[in-house]
């Protein structure tokens, strides 16, 4: 037998025109924490869906444990060890931690599941690997760290030996990250393999041992993580050395174009923003941090008017457009960058034209504004406004016509940043702006918002970033459970204070990993 | 290579006309008949210079009411009730053709135009159901859809009725109030005209104008419409009201044509409402292509007579030939779903 826990050899795998894996090498050590990380697009989730059987490769061998194996489904991938907890959480609200941690492998008695067998098999794989958790909570009342603490019990009931965990941090306070890196380190010793996906540079030189980055389907780089430096990884993701934009500071601030006072958002009874005021003026980026699910959303959608306020009034350029429908918004003055960039910020089966022209499409050089041709649209103007910003925006695209779901992240997010910075508004929402980017475009994304604010408009930044709030903005707000509960100036925010707050509340109820 | 040639757009849709054919083989097949015979009898029957008037008339109807279904279906909805739509047509366009004593020349075109308006009303309430009431257009199209066949069938029944006729059915129009025929053909009218003109307008608005970019945005993603301030209630009602005048105007073309009366199920038994929708689902709503998969379906409909006597298949196979091919693109909407996922890499 082999020292390798896992080895991939050779895996490929394209979708469509686009090669997501490309001849990739993987050797995963026992017993070791091993980061994959690339940007978005560069192909870690196929490659971690090939691992876990989710996704057939086109060529290539995966050999657990000296054996070479297919996996036909994630069944068998289970059966051969492997356990992984998804970014998104696959568990049932409506049932116990207990029930969700043996749903598949339940423990029974004469037919009929062994409650008290399963609790105390959670309760003993709880304190053997150092995760809080109580096994007759319900799953839909635990925060989203107590949720991913049932995902990796779910994953070591199963008896994993070799643990994926794909983007673990996005949903956890920065308290909860160092809970689950003890917890993951914990796993290591036990002789537990892990395997971190992420994007995140930091996360990786806390914890990894060995470190495989992707890029554009390819390995571009294997390190041993004692042995290299944020540098050299920023490197072997990108290409190129990246520099981060420094904020330069505020310029002259000019009249107020967003007001938003006292907003509350109840959605099914549950309040998600609670009494929230706050004001944007022109010349000025007001940054909203907060860990993802903490009513950021619910407030721009309130502001964009696909949520209905429950309280609290709206203003935008002066016009009180509380319960105004989106085009009156948009055209007093609004646009928009969204989290959601499949969902709502495009239609991935419609061309990059097509995509680049909504909301512009009654106006020239797309619409025909006046007379006869009202209401007509001239193609040849769209096709020559898209291949503009195609090019100034770089959105690398065989064509205009290329519907946008076939481009890579970053590309797509660049279509939707195209769109939406060119109505020109006195006021952009931008709602996690970088999140699917490569490094290289960050910088570009960044370098565009400040120049929006210098043109003399206002931006509200939601990010999950502390660093691009950092870089960004000239006030950051914290949001927690729906309220605004700290504002720094530029001069008094830093990491340790944004996160801090962004935190603070959690760890106050309770919700804190304890390792 | 080969699955670059799976992937093509139009691979599903000819795969699921190809493997009808072959299911219906093999049904005819197990009749004990002879599926070779059948399908030449089909293809005779329907493409005979004798028969082609016939043919094209019909093939006018299922492109009008495959225009029915594909408008609303741009936006995503599914317009079920083009039964009661039509039937609702062809009553208002007998009504006005026949009660108000007018002279031809008025006649004819006002009974269009009142068909088209009493039916794209009817079919428009199905948007503020949706937007105000949150019942789905499919719903509201599909059971309202019945009400309407009724009343025309009250109406024809005793109102409006032939005294003396055993039929249900309403007198012959007078020779004046009849559509203005195309030289000496017998079926092929200056209705077929008509839905020809339709079908080009939903095609230049469907790819030219700001409404028609919208509802497709609407159709492709609701969410990214509302988003960019699109009012996805006005667009439904505008496609729904827009769907039912087209109804309305196979429905009056229908009546106004030979035997030039209203007879009770006459416009609902020869089946252009679910031809219409298939050759519709079949074309995915590309305006360009209903006129194309609408030969498919009028080949199917006009052959079935010829077959059942020659062959002596039942016409009803023509009817199974039509549900596989929307069963095999139903399905391919949930295998694209799943494909969605597992493609997905964020």
């Amino acid at each position: 037998m082999s020292t390798a826990a896992v080895e991939l050899r050779g895996i490929s795998k394209r979708f469509d025109a686009v090669v997501a894996n490309d001849g990739i090498d993987l050797v995963l050590a026992r017993g070791t924490v091993h980061a994959v990380m690339g940007e978005n697009g560069a192909g870690k989730s196929t490659l971690m869906s090939i691992l876990f059987g989710l996704v057939r490769p086109d060529s290539g061998e995966i050999i657990v444990e000296g054996e070479a194996r297919s996996f036909s489904s994630p069944l068998d991938a289970i059966a051969a060890g492997l356990g992984m907890v998804h970014q998104h959480f696959r568990l049932f609200d409506s049932m116990t931690v207990a029930e969700n941690v043996v749903f598949g492998a339940e423990p029974t008695r004469g037919g009929r599941i062994d409650r008290a067998a399963a609790a105390a098999r959670v309760l003993d794989l709880a304190e053997r690997y150092g995760l809080d958790t109580d096994p007759q909570a319900r799953v839909g009342d635990l925060s989203a760290g107590a949720r991913q603490r049932v995902e990796i019990l779910k994953a070591l009931h199963r008896d994993a030996r070799i643990l994926i965990l794909d983007e673990p941090t996005a949903v956890l306070t920065p308290s909860e990250v160092t809970s689950l890196f003890t917890v993951v380190r914990r796993a290591a010793e036990a002789g537990t393999t892990v395997v971190l996906v992420t994007h995140k540079i930091q996360e990786v030189l806390d914890v990894s041992s060995e470190v495989t980055v992707l890029r554009d389907g390819r390995v571009s780089g294997r390190f041993v993580t004692a042995e290299t430096t944020s540098a050299e990884l920023v490197r072997a993701m990108t290409g190129r050395e990246v520099e981060i934009v420094a904020n330069p500071g505020t310029g002259s601030l000019g009249d107020t174009v967003l007001e938003v006072e006292g907003v509350s958002v109840a959605e099914a009874r549950v309040e998600r923003v609670s009494n929230v005021s706050l004001s944007v003026r022109r010349g000025e980026i007001v940054g909203i941090a907060g860990v993802s699910g903490n009513g950021q959303h619910d407030l721009v959608a309130a502001i964009l008017g696909t949520t209905a306020v429950s309280a609290g009034r709206i203003r935008l350029g002066g016009d009180d457009v509380t319960g105004a429908p989106v085009a009156a918004r948009r055209a007093a003055g609004l646009a928009v960058i969204p989290e959601d960039r499949r969902g709502e910020g495009s239609a991935v089966t419609m061309s990059i034209t097509e995509n680049l022209s909504l909301g512009h499409h009654r106006q020239p050089p797309i619409g025909r504004p006046n007379g006869f041709g009202r209401g007509w649209m001239s193609l040849a103007g769209a096709r020559r406004r898209a291949s503009e910003q195609i090019s100034s925006y770089d959105i690398r695209t065989s064509g205009e016509k290329q519907p946008v779901g076939s481009l890579s992240g970053g590309n797509a997010q660049k279509v939707v940043i195209a769109r939406e910075l060119s109505f020109e508004a006195p006021l952009l929402i931008a709602e996690q702006p970088t999140q699917g980017v490569d490094v290289g475009a960050i910088e570009a994304i960044h370098g565009r918002l400040l120049d929006y604010r210098a043109s003399g408009r206002g931006i509200l930044l939601v990010s999950h970033e502390i660093s691009e709030l950092l870089a960004l903005a000239d006030r950051v707000l914290v949001m927690f459970a729906g309220e605004i509960v700290a504002e720094f100036d530029r001069t008094q925010a830093s990491a340790e204070r944004i996160g801090a707050a962004m935190a603070g509340a959690a760890a106050a109820a309770g919700e804190e990993w304890t390792a | 290579m080969i699955a670059r040639l799976t992937r093509h757009p139009a691979v599903v849709p000819i795969g699921a006309v190809v493997l009808a054919i072959l299911i219906g083989a093999v049904i005819i097949l197990l009749a004990g008949l002879n599926p070779i015979d059948a399908y030449a009898a089909v293809l005779q029957g329907s493409l005979d210079p004798r028969n082609l008037d016939y043919t094209f008339a019909v093939w006018g109807f299922i492109c009008g009411m495959g225009l029915v279904a594909a408008i609303p279906l741009r936006m995503g909805e599914f317009n079920l009730g083009g039964n009661g739509q039509l039937v609702l047509g062809g009553i208002t366009a007998y009504v006005v053709a026949s009660q108000l004593g007018l002279p031809g020349i008025v006649a004819v075109p006002l009974a269009l135009i009142a068909a088209m308006i009493v039916s794209g009303g009817f079919a428009a309430v199905s948007a503020p159901l949706a937007t105000r009431f949150g019942i789905p257009i499919i719903i509201s199209t599909l059971l309202l859809s019945p009400v309407a066949v009724a009343v025309a069938s009250y109406l024809v029944r005793f109102p409006l009725a032939e005294k003396g006729s055993g039929n249900a059915q309403t007198p012959v129009l007078p020779e004046d109030a009849h559509i203005w025929s195309l030289g000496d053909l017998r079926y092929t009218s200056v209705g077929l005209l008509l839905i020809i003109a339709v079908m080009v307008i939903f095609y230049v608005v469907d790819s030219r104008s700001a409404v028609g970019f919208e509802l497709r945005v609407t159709g492709a993603n609701r969410r990214f419409g509302e988003y960019a301030g699109l009012k996805p209630g006005r667009l439904a009602l505008g496609a729904m009201g827009s769907a039912g005048a087209v109804a309305g105007l196979v429905g009056a073309i229908i009546v106004l044509s030979s035997p030039y009366r209203f007879i009770d199920g006459a416009l609902i038994s020869p089946g252009y409402t679910f031809a219409g929708l298939a050759a519709a689902l079949l074309a995915g709503g590309r305006p360009a292509l209903v006129p194309v998969t609408a030969i498919l379906f009028t080949i199917l409909q006009v052959g079935g007579a010829s077959m059942e006597r020659t062959a002596e298949v039942p016409r009803q196979l023509s009817d199974v030939l039509q549900g596989v091919v929307i069963v095999i693109l139903a399905l391919r909407v949930v295998l694209d779903a799943r494909r969605a996922g597992a493609g997905k890499d964020s």
